[in-house]
């Protein structure tokens, strides 16, 4: 099963992959609206706003967590 | 006579026998971790209990941390294996929590040193187990949006109703003694929970159902 790069999901229904296209290596989460791979800082931000959102956590540690959670995945482990 | 196919065979073969011993550390680190809890395992115990000298452990893991946060990450996997199974069927928040106790219940003894220890673990543990946490509230909040929307779960913060579950499952599971001597309490007690919280966070309309 293929894993998103950007954020660990695993892909398997067209559903899951950006615009249904099954070449790429990142999710419909991580993909803009044109289907282009997002920035590691829109991606940063989401990811906080999304830990924030669903855990309640402190949007300082939130952000934190998305950092290292992004840290871990292929796509950003050169960005940091 | 060594041919080119027969050279990626036993290359293949390399790489399965590696995964296997990765493995059998993981599990032997993970009971270990259960029995005489985290800070207290050292990794001289692992190999042994794996059966393996300390060096070839070290060549998995070189630090303890590193094996520590592969057993939670190992996990994680599992549990987000489930999980995504799940919620590509739409099974709603029901199915959702039950997933949950199903991975923990695997691994309850050391998902509850974890528990126990967190505060005093190294921060690459402590993320870890945020990842974990986070994609389990992916799937929760999905569901109870989803419920949400169909007018079976009511409306509420969704980091509120993801932290009553979280806070109701650590709670027994970080004073299991008291609520299973000897037992495996997700096992005895999981049903009850489930039941209880989809009673509290449901409409009332319709049981969110599987
Ligand atoms: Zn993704």
């Amino acid at each position: 099963m293929k894993l998103c790069v950007a954020c660990g999901m695993p892909m398997e229904g067209d559903g899951d992959f950006p615009l249904g296209d099954r070449s790429k290596d990142y999710c419909v989460h991580c993909a803009r609206p044109d289907g282009s791979m997002q920035s590691y800082e829109e991606k940063a931000q989401s990811l906080a706003a999304f830990v924030a959102r669903s855990q309640g956590l402190d949007p300082g540690q939130a952000r934190k967590a998305a950092e290292a959670m992004m840290g871990r995945l292929p796509a950003w482990k050169a960005a940091r | 006579m060594l041919t080119e196919q027969s050279v990626i065979i036993q290359g293949t073969k390399r790489s399965q026998q590696k995964a296997a011993t990765r493995e059998t550390i993981l599990r032997s680190a993970r009971s270990l971790y259960a029995e005489r809890g985290i800070a207290a395992t050292r990794s001289a115990a692992v190999a042994q209990a794996a059966g393996l000298a300390h060096g070839t452990l070290f060549l998995h893991f070189p630090r303890q941390e590193e094996l520590l946060v592969a057993v939670i990450e190992d996990f994680g996997e599992g549990l987000c294996r489930r999980l995504h199974e799940l919620s590509a069927g739409g099974r709603g928040l029901r199915a959702c929590l039950e997933a949950h106790l199903a991975g923990l219940r695997e691994v309850e003894g050391f998902y509850a040193a974890l528990l126990t220890e967190a505060g005093h673990l190294p921060e690459a543990a402590r993320l870890s187990l945020l990842m974990v946490q986070s994609t389990l509230s992916w799937h929760i909040a999905a569901a109870a949006e989803a419920g949400m929307e169909a007018g079976t779960i009511r409306r509420q913060p969704v980091h509120l109703l993801f932290n009553t579950w979280i806070g109701l499952v650590h709670h027994y599971l970080a004073n299991r003694e008291l609520f299973a001597p000897g037992a495996l309490v997700l096992e005895r007690r999981g049903g009850e929970l489930v039941e209880h919280y989809l009673g509290l966070v449901s409409t009332g309309d319709r049981i969110e159902g599987g």
